[in-house]
């Protein structure tokens, strides 16, 4: 049985991606064996979309299925802004690419050449990059440096960076890289940071101790528990620790940043409301296609 | 006497790390073991300043790993405040930190100073105010400063001020010959 994905043709961010994940079907589902993503013309990726597209991708090649990348203008189109952020570069060998693969990389080409795009970077806790997140925040400076906010801006962003990455060396216990992107769109006012792994979600690794560190939690939904994690910090290693996402968040809300989180079968998006995140002003849906790990995407709001 | 102030040592954490990023549990971890080694090859030394040149920025990670769990591991015994620190992101950042782990730290500004991370309760408030104006404290001092207050009351929230984190103490003979302690500001 194969699974076939039809992404539209137009922008497509997370939400975009989950739609056509939708329709098209359950992936990892039982008894799919080859899976078709195509793009077509006028089928634009955007940042978050892309490395949850690309940790979904590698997942399926990990589990021997064949997959098949379609384009529909070949390099003209969207593959061409693939390849400049890198994402040919982290693509599984197995997949297999029409018309063909770029036969360059045009990350490693024109890196760090244009102000607002950012490389896709590997987050890999046996290949810690020390210097990843500095390097993913200098987009930041370089393409937003007049702001008068430039500073905070840029500190928030290295801090989120800094956080997950760091959530995703300790707990993710995966063979399947990460991945780290940001993105300022001048157009639309927004900076997107986002980072994707393949593990096993934050409520698989907090659940199993929660019974003995905070049994009143245990029985939060998964929606209240992420909201928990995120305005008071959660840690499956006790109540002195877990405020990474906390902290992230915190940042976050100064800048009004919408907070997008994928999780196996499940997607919480929180708007911020007052000061903080809250579970009644959240939407989340259900049972959607699986999706393995965390896959947390923050959207900050640039006033001109 | 010696007063315990007169001796307080300036450290810069930059000096224990590898780079003037601090980030994330596992480098947390060893620049924690680097001070620590620092602070057992000063023994005699009980209040250290923690300088914060040269350090462009900390993840709430790493500051949880680095001096505020070294505050918290020597609490009561040795003090550790922050100095040449103004950066508003890492202030908020070392505060969370400090705030998790329930262990307040004072950030000195030339003489000015401020708590972060938890805060004295309402009661023993004005009792911090008045150990934080003046190097060494006794109890007698502020039962004599605040009318109405009696020197087992002072006793007692200068020692919940001590057990907490926001003051050292070291004990002394009263002029009536029996213990008495002496508190002191960190910093």
């Amino acid at each position: 049985m194969h699974c076939k994905i039809d992404l539209p043709a137009q922008w497509v961010d997370a939400s975009g991606l989950e739609r056509a994940l939708q329709r098209g079907g359950d992936p990892h589902g039982l008894g799919v064996y080859d899976v078709w993503i195509r793009f077509p013309a006028g089928c634009k990726m955007m940042t978050d979309a892309t490395i949850r597209l690309l940790s979904l991708t590698n997942q399926l090649a990990f589990t021997t299925r064949r997959v098949r990348l379609d384009f529909d203008e070949g390099k003209a189109g969207t593959m061409g802004y693939l390849n400049r952020i890198g994402f040919f570069d982290h693509l599984a060998p197995e997949v297999e690419v029409t018309p063909c693969r770029p036969s360059y990389s045009g990350a490693a080409l024109f890196r760090g050449g244009n102000a607002g795009v950012v490389e896709i970077a590997r987050i890999n806790k046996d290949h810690r990059d020390r210097g990843l997140p500095e390097r993913l925040t200098e987009a930041v400076s370089r393409s937003c440096g007049t702001r008068a906010d430039a500073a905070e801006l840029e500190g928030a962003a290295w801090m989120i960076f800094a956080e997950l990455i760091d959530n995703v060396f300790s707990h993710s216990e995966t063979p399947l890289d990460g991945y780290a992107a940001l993105q300022v769109y001048k157009n639309g006012n927004r900076l997107m940071v986002a980072v994707s792994d393949s593990g096993l979600g934050i409520m698989e690794t907090l659940r199993p101790t929660l019974q003995t560190e905070s049994p009143k939690l245990a029985s939060l939904s998964d929606v209240d528990l992420l909201v928990e994690v995120f305005r008071h910090g959660l840690s499956r290693h006790g109540i002195d620790r877990g405020c990474g996402l906390k902290g992230s968040a915190a940042k976050a809300i100064k800048f009004k940043a919408d907070l997008d989180v994928r999780l196996p079968t499940q997607r919480v998006f929180l708007s911020p409301a007052r000061d903080s995140y809250q579970a009644n002003t959240a939407y989340c849906y259900d049972r959607l296609p699986l999706l393995w790990g965390t896959h947390i995407g923050f959207i900050f709001a640039l006033e001109a | 006497m010696k007063l315990l102030n007169e001796t307080s040592m300036v450290i810069g954490l930059r000096e224990f790390m590898d780079n003037d990023q601090g980030w994330g549990r596992t480098q947390g971890r060893e620049v924690y073991q680097r001070l620590l080694g620092f602070v057992e090859a000063n023994p005699g030394q009980i209040v250290f300043k923690i300088s914060m040149k040269g350090v462009k920025r900390v993840d709430i990670s790493f500051a949880s790993e680095t001096l505020v769990e070294l505050a918290k591991r020597y609490r009561g015994l040795k003090g550790f405040c922050i100095v040449d620190m103004s950066d508003a992101d890492m202030i908020e950042n070392w505060a969370a930190a400090a705030e998790r782990k329930g262990q307040p730290l004072f950030l000195w500004n030339g003489e000015e100073c401020r708590v972060i991370g938890v805060e004295p309760s309402q009661g023993n408030r004005e009792a911090l105010q008045f150990a934080m104006t003046r190097p060494n404290v006794r109890a007698a001092e502020f039962a004599e400063a605040v009318p109405g207050m009696s020197i087992a009351n002072a006793s007692t929230k200068f020692k919940q001020l001590w057990e907490r984190g926001f003051l050292l103490r070291r004990e002394s003979v009263a002029d009536t010959g029996g213990v008495e302690f002496v508190y002191q500001r960190i910093g």
